[in-house]
């Protein structure tokens, strides 16, 4: 290592999440020391009880907006960030509670909480992107360690992180695996989702489920209509697509109401 | 050296005793076997892991493993699974590279490849097919890929003749099987009731067969796996026409059914992954976190990724219908001029493996459309020397040097030729001549011949009278491509007696109106009593057919404009970026004619012309008509302008 080298200072904050994503950073075991000596953590819940108020070289920002509080944070940190970094499906898209985006925030609550009024919640569960910019994204539920290993890595190098927007299948084939859904007629995500797990779903004989969101050009009808080929109902197969990336917008139009009205947002349908 | 020649049999039993021999030999043996629920390419430690007695369904989209019946004993009863050769040919994943960081100074290594012997044991016609275009592409081109080489010299291949199809498997109409060429490996088995016939290909082979001493097949044992194969080759017929095909799918590049596939097409990739022959790659590199050492790690690509065509600021292939065009026209057209071969083997992996079903056969078959009628083998034409008889039945003259025979009696592959093509004609003691057929009469056997006294042998033909006997040999070469003009407008441009060679395609599209757009017949002329047809012109107007006619030098009877045929037209009301044109008549004509069909906004891909040059056989071998890399007889004379390029307006090629 380089003796002298002004370490870049890093943040990792969270929003509405489950913490899975910043506990990737610390699967990161064999080279947690390294990147401790390369990078200078400052901020890290899940690992440490410092606390620092920036400036942020990079911040991590895991979970997704839905609260009202959320929003002035996020822009404060934004303020004191040179490259923030959205992690995981929350961050990215919602994540899974952006669910309730397609049922009535109010009917809930009073289900679940015995005192409701006491809560403080928006409309709508949205991603980091919706409200400031956004210099890089790590997807995933949870992220991959090796994803954040490659940006890590690019950041020191000086390079762009090589996170290919290619379906989950080019990774599925290079491991030489059979298509499930060929072979085996289960619904999969994989033609519409974006590597980065390295196909582990098909690995195990399952479909695809979704969970780095959808790649570029993701033909959603298409799918839908060989799932329902497979068996399923039209609404059943929608639903397929109800997962942790439900809110992105390529596959928001898709899902059916649960309760509430359906979002207006219109899809885009290009080929 | 070779020398065992005669097919030998090799008992069932043996098969373990066969991977023995090559384990012996230090070679890990590579073969089918059933993996997470389709056949894969794997380690075979002895027979019983191949897949004996198991079968499988294919369908676009689907694929089903049948188990076995009782008592099983077929061990290749199935095609190919979705992995393939290219797996341990050309892995999905190999380092090329290393770069360290040593005493601050970067240091790029090389990495040798990591090569161990192999045997494939059950490599498929279409397979093998597969390998030889690997091998054009990767090892025989200008460069070559070390690691390719490397794994390719370390294999020994055992091939098997199929004895099954799928409903997919097309190897037929791209001549990749299901026979097995022997030359091709080094032994080839083909399963009959109680073991393998085997040929030996080399002299690994012979070596191998000698060691489990099989003895000479009996002519029983010869002739059914002949049998057996010969019944996959009826299976599978011929579903794609392939004659043609390059020019025909290129000059579809804005068919809209490539937006009708991507309506289905998912652009996920597999398709390109499971082919045996697409090579597209991409290399990361993969460092420490302060990149003292890095490894360029080289993984399969596919033109379906998003990332394959962007630059800087965008994508080349943006839509999927961009990418879907890409892949079917690399392995179909552009392959070719690439490396000489098409890049599909027609082993239809792409057709079962497509998540939606998208099966290349049908899509081939509805943007290239072949030809209504396929052309007759050239029985007659085979030879330069065998001429069929055939005689005069009527003359007609068309002008003071043209005469339009009818001729009879003509062989069929000849009255149910193209139109565009032509025939040599002959007479005993007379220079072959190729004349274009001006008109088919298939139905009476005959067809129409309007030939100009040009010289003294044309002329003897123009003065032969009802009775007289001609020699023909044909049909030749290549004519009109009507199906690129399908549900197109058709604008057809003709010079003096150039009008003859385009009368077949006049008459094909005013007998089938439906299928093309509006027909429009432009015809130049010296001066009236030049027009060959004149009784077809009237005919045609009567139809209802934009015809315009034009002379250079009118006389007392002509009412008519007076100029040349470019007048007629380039300042018509036409759009004629869809539309498609066919030229014939002098080279200059041509050329002016060209020129202004381009500014009315037709693409070169659909501006056919007619060439005329020296023809002596009329199918490639005697040298006279060369142009460029064309033998003008059977590449043409019918050409797009795309395909002539310069070549059509250099002088003195």
């Amino acid at each position: 290592m380089p003796a002298v080298r002004t370490r870049p200072r890093v943040g990792v904050v969270k929003l509405t999440s489950c913490d899975g994503c910043q506990l990737t950073l610390l699967d990161l075991e064999d080279e947690l020391l390294a990147i401790a000596e390369r990078f200078d953590i400052v901020d890290f819940p899940e690992a440490t009880s410092v606390r620092s108020d920036g400036p942020y070289d990079v911040l991590f920002v895991e979970g997704s907006i839905s609260a009202p509080e959320h929003v002035e944070r996020l822009r404060e940190l934004r303020a004191r960030t040179t490259k923030l970094v959205a992690i995981g499906a929350c961050a990215t898209a919602g994540g899974i509670q952006a669910l309730r985006n397609w049922a009535n925030v109010a009917d809930w609550s009073s289900s679940v909480y015995p005192e409701p009024g006491l809560l403080s919640v928006l409309d709508r569960v949205t991603p980091v992107s919706d409200h400031v910019t956004v210099d890089a994204e790590l997807r995933g539920c949870p992220i991959s360690a090796q994803q954040l290993r490659e940006f890590l890595g690019a950041a020191l190098t000086g390079r762009r992180p090589q996170f290919p927007d290619e379906a989950v299948c080019l990774e599925c084939k290079r491991r030489g695996l059979a298509c499930v859904l060929v072979a085996g007629d289960q619904p999969c995500l994989g033609p519409i989702t974006r590597t980065g797990c390295g196909a582990i779903c098909p690995a195990m004989g399952r479909g695809c489920y979704g969970c780095f969101g959808p790649r570029e050009t993701p033909n959603v009808p298409a799918l839908l209509e060989r799932f329902h080929e497979a068996g399923l109902e039209p609404d059943e197969a929608a639903r397929k697509l109800a997962g942790f990336n439900a809110w992105a917008e390529p596959l928001r139009p898709f899902i059916p109401a649960t309760g509430g009205e359906r979002p207006a947002e219109g899809h885009d349908a290009r080929n | 050296m070779v020398t065992t020649t005669r097919p030998a049999f090799l008992p069932r039993a043996a098969l373990d005793q066969l991977i023995a021999l090559l384990n012996e030999d230090g070679r890990t043996v590579i073969g089918p076997r059933i993996v997470d629920g389709a056949i894969a390419y794997d380690e075979i430690r002895s027979a019983a892991d191949l897949p004996v007695g198991w079968r499988e369904e294919q369908a676009p989209g689907r694929y089903t493993l049948i188990p076995p019946a009782e008592e099983p004993d077929r061990v290749f009863d199935f095609t190919v699974g979705p992995g393939s050769w290219k797996g341990y040919t050309f892995p999905a994943r190999v380092p090329i590279g290393r770069a360290r960081t040593v005493d601050e100074q970067p240091l790029f290594e090389d990495v040798s490849p990591d090569v161990r012997p192999l045997a494939y044991l059950g490599v498929r016609g279409c397979e093998l097919a597969a390998l030889g275009i690997q091998d054009r592409v990767l090892r025989d081109g200008p460069v070559s890929d070390p690691d390719y080489v490397a794994r390719r010299a370390a294999a020994l291949v055992i091939a098997v003749e199929c004895t099954v199809a799928a409903a997919t498997c097309f190897c037929t109409s791209m001549g990749t099987g299901p026979e097995v060429d022997e030359q091709h490996a080094d032994l080839v088995l083909t399963e009959i009731e109680d073991g393998f016939l085997v040929r030996v290909g080399s002299d690994a082979g012979r070596e191998l067969a000698e060691r489990l001493g099989v003895g000479d097949a009996l002519e029983a044992q010869t002739a059914s796996a002949r049998a057996a194969v010969a019944a996959v080759r009826e299976t599978i017929g011929d579903p794609v026409n392939t004659d043609g095909l390059r020019g025909r799918l290129l000059a579809r590049l804005d068919d809209p059914r490539w937006a009708e596939v991507a309506e289905r097409c998912l652009a996920c990739a597999n398709c390109t992954l499971v082919c045996p022959t697409c090579f597209c790659t991409s290399v990361t590199q993969r460092s420490d976190l302060d990149t003292l050492d890095t490894i360029a790690e080289r993984s399969w690509d596919s033109c379906f990724s998003g990332d394959f065509a962007k630059v800087a600021g965008g994508n080349f292939r943006s839509r999927r219908q961009d990418r879907y065009r890409q892949w079917l026209t690399h392995k179909f057209a552009t392959w070719l001029d690439q490396f000489g071969s098409f890049g599909c083997v027609g082993c239809g992996r792409c057709i079962t493996w497509c998540p939606v079903g998208i099966d290349i056969r049908e899509e081939l078959l509805a943007i290239a459309r072949p030809p209504a009628r396929r052309p007759l083998p050239m029985a007659a034409a085979a030879s330069p020397g065998r001429y069929v008889t055939a005689s005069v039945a009527a003359r007609a003259s068309e002008t003071a040097d043209t005469m339009t025979l009818r001729i009879v009696g003509v062989d069929p592959a000849i009255a149910n030729g193209r139109p565009g093509q032509f025939v040599m004609v002959t007479r005993p003691g007379l220079p072959a001549v190729p004349i274009s057929i001006s008109r088919y009469h298939p139905d009476e056997g005959a067809i129409e011949l309007s030939i100009r006294a040009a010289g003294p042998a044309t002329e003897t033909l123009t003065k032969l009278t009802p009775g007289a006997m001609v020699g023909l040999r044909g049909p030749l070469g290549r004519g009109w491509p009507l199906e690129v003009a399908e549900g197109r407008d058709l604008i057809a441009v003709a010079g003096g007696i150039g009008l003859s060679p385009l009368r077949p395609s006049i008459d094909a599209v005013l007998t089938d109106p439906a299928r093309y757009g509006d027909l429009r017949i432009y015809h130049g002329a010296r001066t009236p009593a030049d027009r060959p047809h004149v009784e077809d012109q009237v005919a045609w107007a009567a139809s209802g057919v934009e015809l315009g006619v034009i002379v250079d030098r009118a006389d007392d009877t002509w009412r008519g404009p007076v100029g040349v045929v470019t007048n007629l037209f380039d300042s018509a009301r036409w759009d004629g970026r869809e539309a498609v044109a066919f030229v014939c008549g002098p080279e200059r004509m041509m050329q002016a004619t060209v020129a202004t069909l381009l500014d009315r906004g037709l693409r070169s891909e659909r501006i056919f012309v007619s060439l005329e040059r020296h023809m002596e056989c009329g199918i490639g071998l005697c040298g006279h008509c060369q142009l460029g890399k064309y033998f003008v007889c059977r590449d043409g004379p019918v050409f797009s302008c795309a395909e002539l390029g310069d070549m059509f307006l250099v002088e003195g090629l």
